[in-house]
């Protein structure tokens, strides 16, 4: 698990206020919502807000590909390192 | 005036976890709990259900969540002044700060959310109501609960709560000597009488909690109370 993995799920457990669950407990490709972790919509909007405060990047909510980004950890920190790279 | 019963009750507050403990509070206890922030226990709940509720609302759900278990569906009766002060004060915060808004904290921060994830979380949709009437709640939260006894509710959860806000509103707020929520089942029956006069005095209403009186009276098997309103005077009466 990179640096940047272990971030974004310490990030997914205290936006979200996931008690009883470590970074540990989240697999890189555990689907989050829906299905796998069960975060919700108002999850969704809430981890967007975290992820752009905490990295400094601006994620477009109508885009049609944010949907993907935000399958898992992976694609999650895949999406971050682009658009930090671009920044 | 009205009649009914309370089958059963229980409240929590900060370092008050048993009912004995309410028979011994004394009225001078007021104190700045919230610098504890001491949290009721809801781990009855699974922890992605608990994850989304307030101070406030983990303080309804410990006081009313044992009166509901083995009942039937049961409308509630929400009262509470306050509210979600806690949360919007934390949105008003940001906005001061120009930062972008919770959507978690806006959507859970309007005066229905507590019963919203009752219901939700109880999957029972029954009728609920989220009132705010000043410092007289407890008894116009009594009066819309025989309502619906009248109506045909097997039995109603009427709970009132309070949050003791931020410092900064030690100015406006004085009626929230602590944190509390207090949860009464009522049901059809003649064991108390309410009854409400016009004041004729112009005194400032008593700031003490409604229904820390009545839980007071509760605990201690005393047969009366009266609390003082803005516009009324009202008894609680136990007849039995």
């Amino acid at each position: 698990m990179s640096l940047l993995h272990l971030e974004i799920k310490n990030l997914i457990i205290d936006a979200l206020g996931l008690e009883d669950i470590g970074p540990s407990d989240i697999g890189n490709e555990q689907t989050l919502f829906g299905e796998g972790l069960g975060l919700d919509s108002v999850d969704a909007l809430e981890l967007g807000l975290a992820i752009q405060k905490h990295f400094g990047i601006r994620i477009d909510a109508d885009a049609k590909d944010t949907r993907v980004h935000f399958t898992n950890v992976s694609t999650l920190a895949a999406y971050i390192s682009a658009r930090q790279a671009v920044a | 005036m009205i009649q009914f019963n309370i089958d059963s009750w229980r409240a929590w507050a900060p370092e008050l976890a048993r009912p004995n403990d309410w028979a011994h509070r004394s009225k001078t206890d007021r104190e700045r709990s919230s610098s504890t922030g001491e949290q009721p226990d809801v781990s009855f709940l699974p922890a992605m259900q608990r994850r989304r509720l307030s101070r406030l609302a983990r303080m309804v759900f410990h006081a009313a969540w044992p009166l509901a278990e083995g009942q039937p569906p049961l409308p509630f009766v929400y009262v509470s002044r306050h509210g979600e002060t806690s949360r919007t004060f934390s949105i008003l915060n940001d906005l001061a700060r120009d930062e972008p808004l919770s959507p978690t904290q806006f959507s859970l921060s309007v005066h229905n959310a507590v019963i919203g994830l009752w219901s939700i979380l109880r999957a029972d949709n029954s009728e609920m109501t989220a009132l705010a009437c000043e410092g007289d709640g407890l008894q116009y939260g009594a009066l819309e609960a025989e309502a619906l006894l009248a109506e045909g509710a097997p039995a109603v959860l009427l709970v009132v709560a309070e949050e003791q806000p931020d410092a900064v509103y030690d100015d406006w707020i004085d009626d929230v000597p602590f944190s509390y929520a207090t949860a009464f089942r009522l049901c059809k029956g003649h064991d108390w009488t309410l009854s409400r006069q016009t004041r004729t005095t112009h005194d400032e209403p008593y700031t003490w909690p409604h229904a820390l009186n009545l839980i007071q009276v509760l605990s201690s098997q005393s047969s009366f109370c009266q609390n003082q309103g803005k516009g009324h005077l009202w008894t609680w009466q136990r007849n039995a």
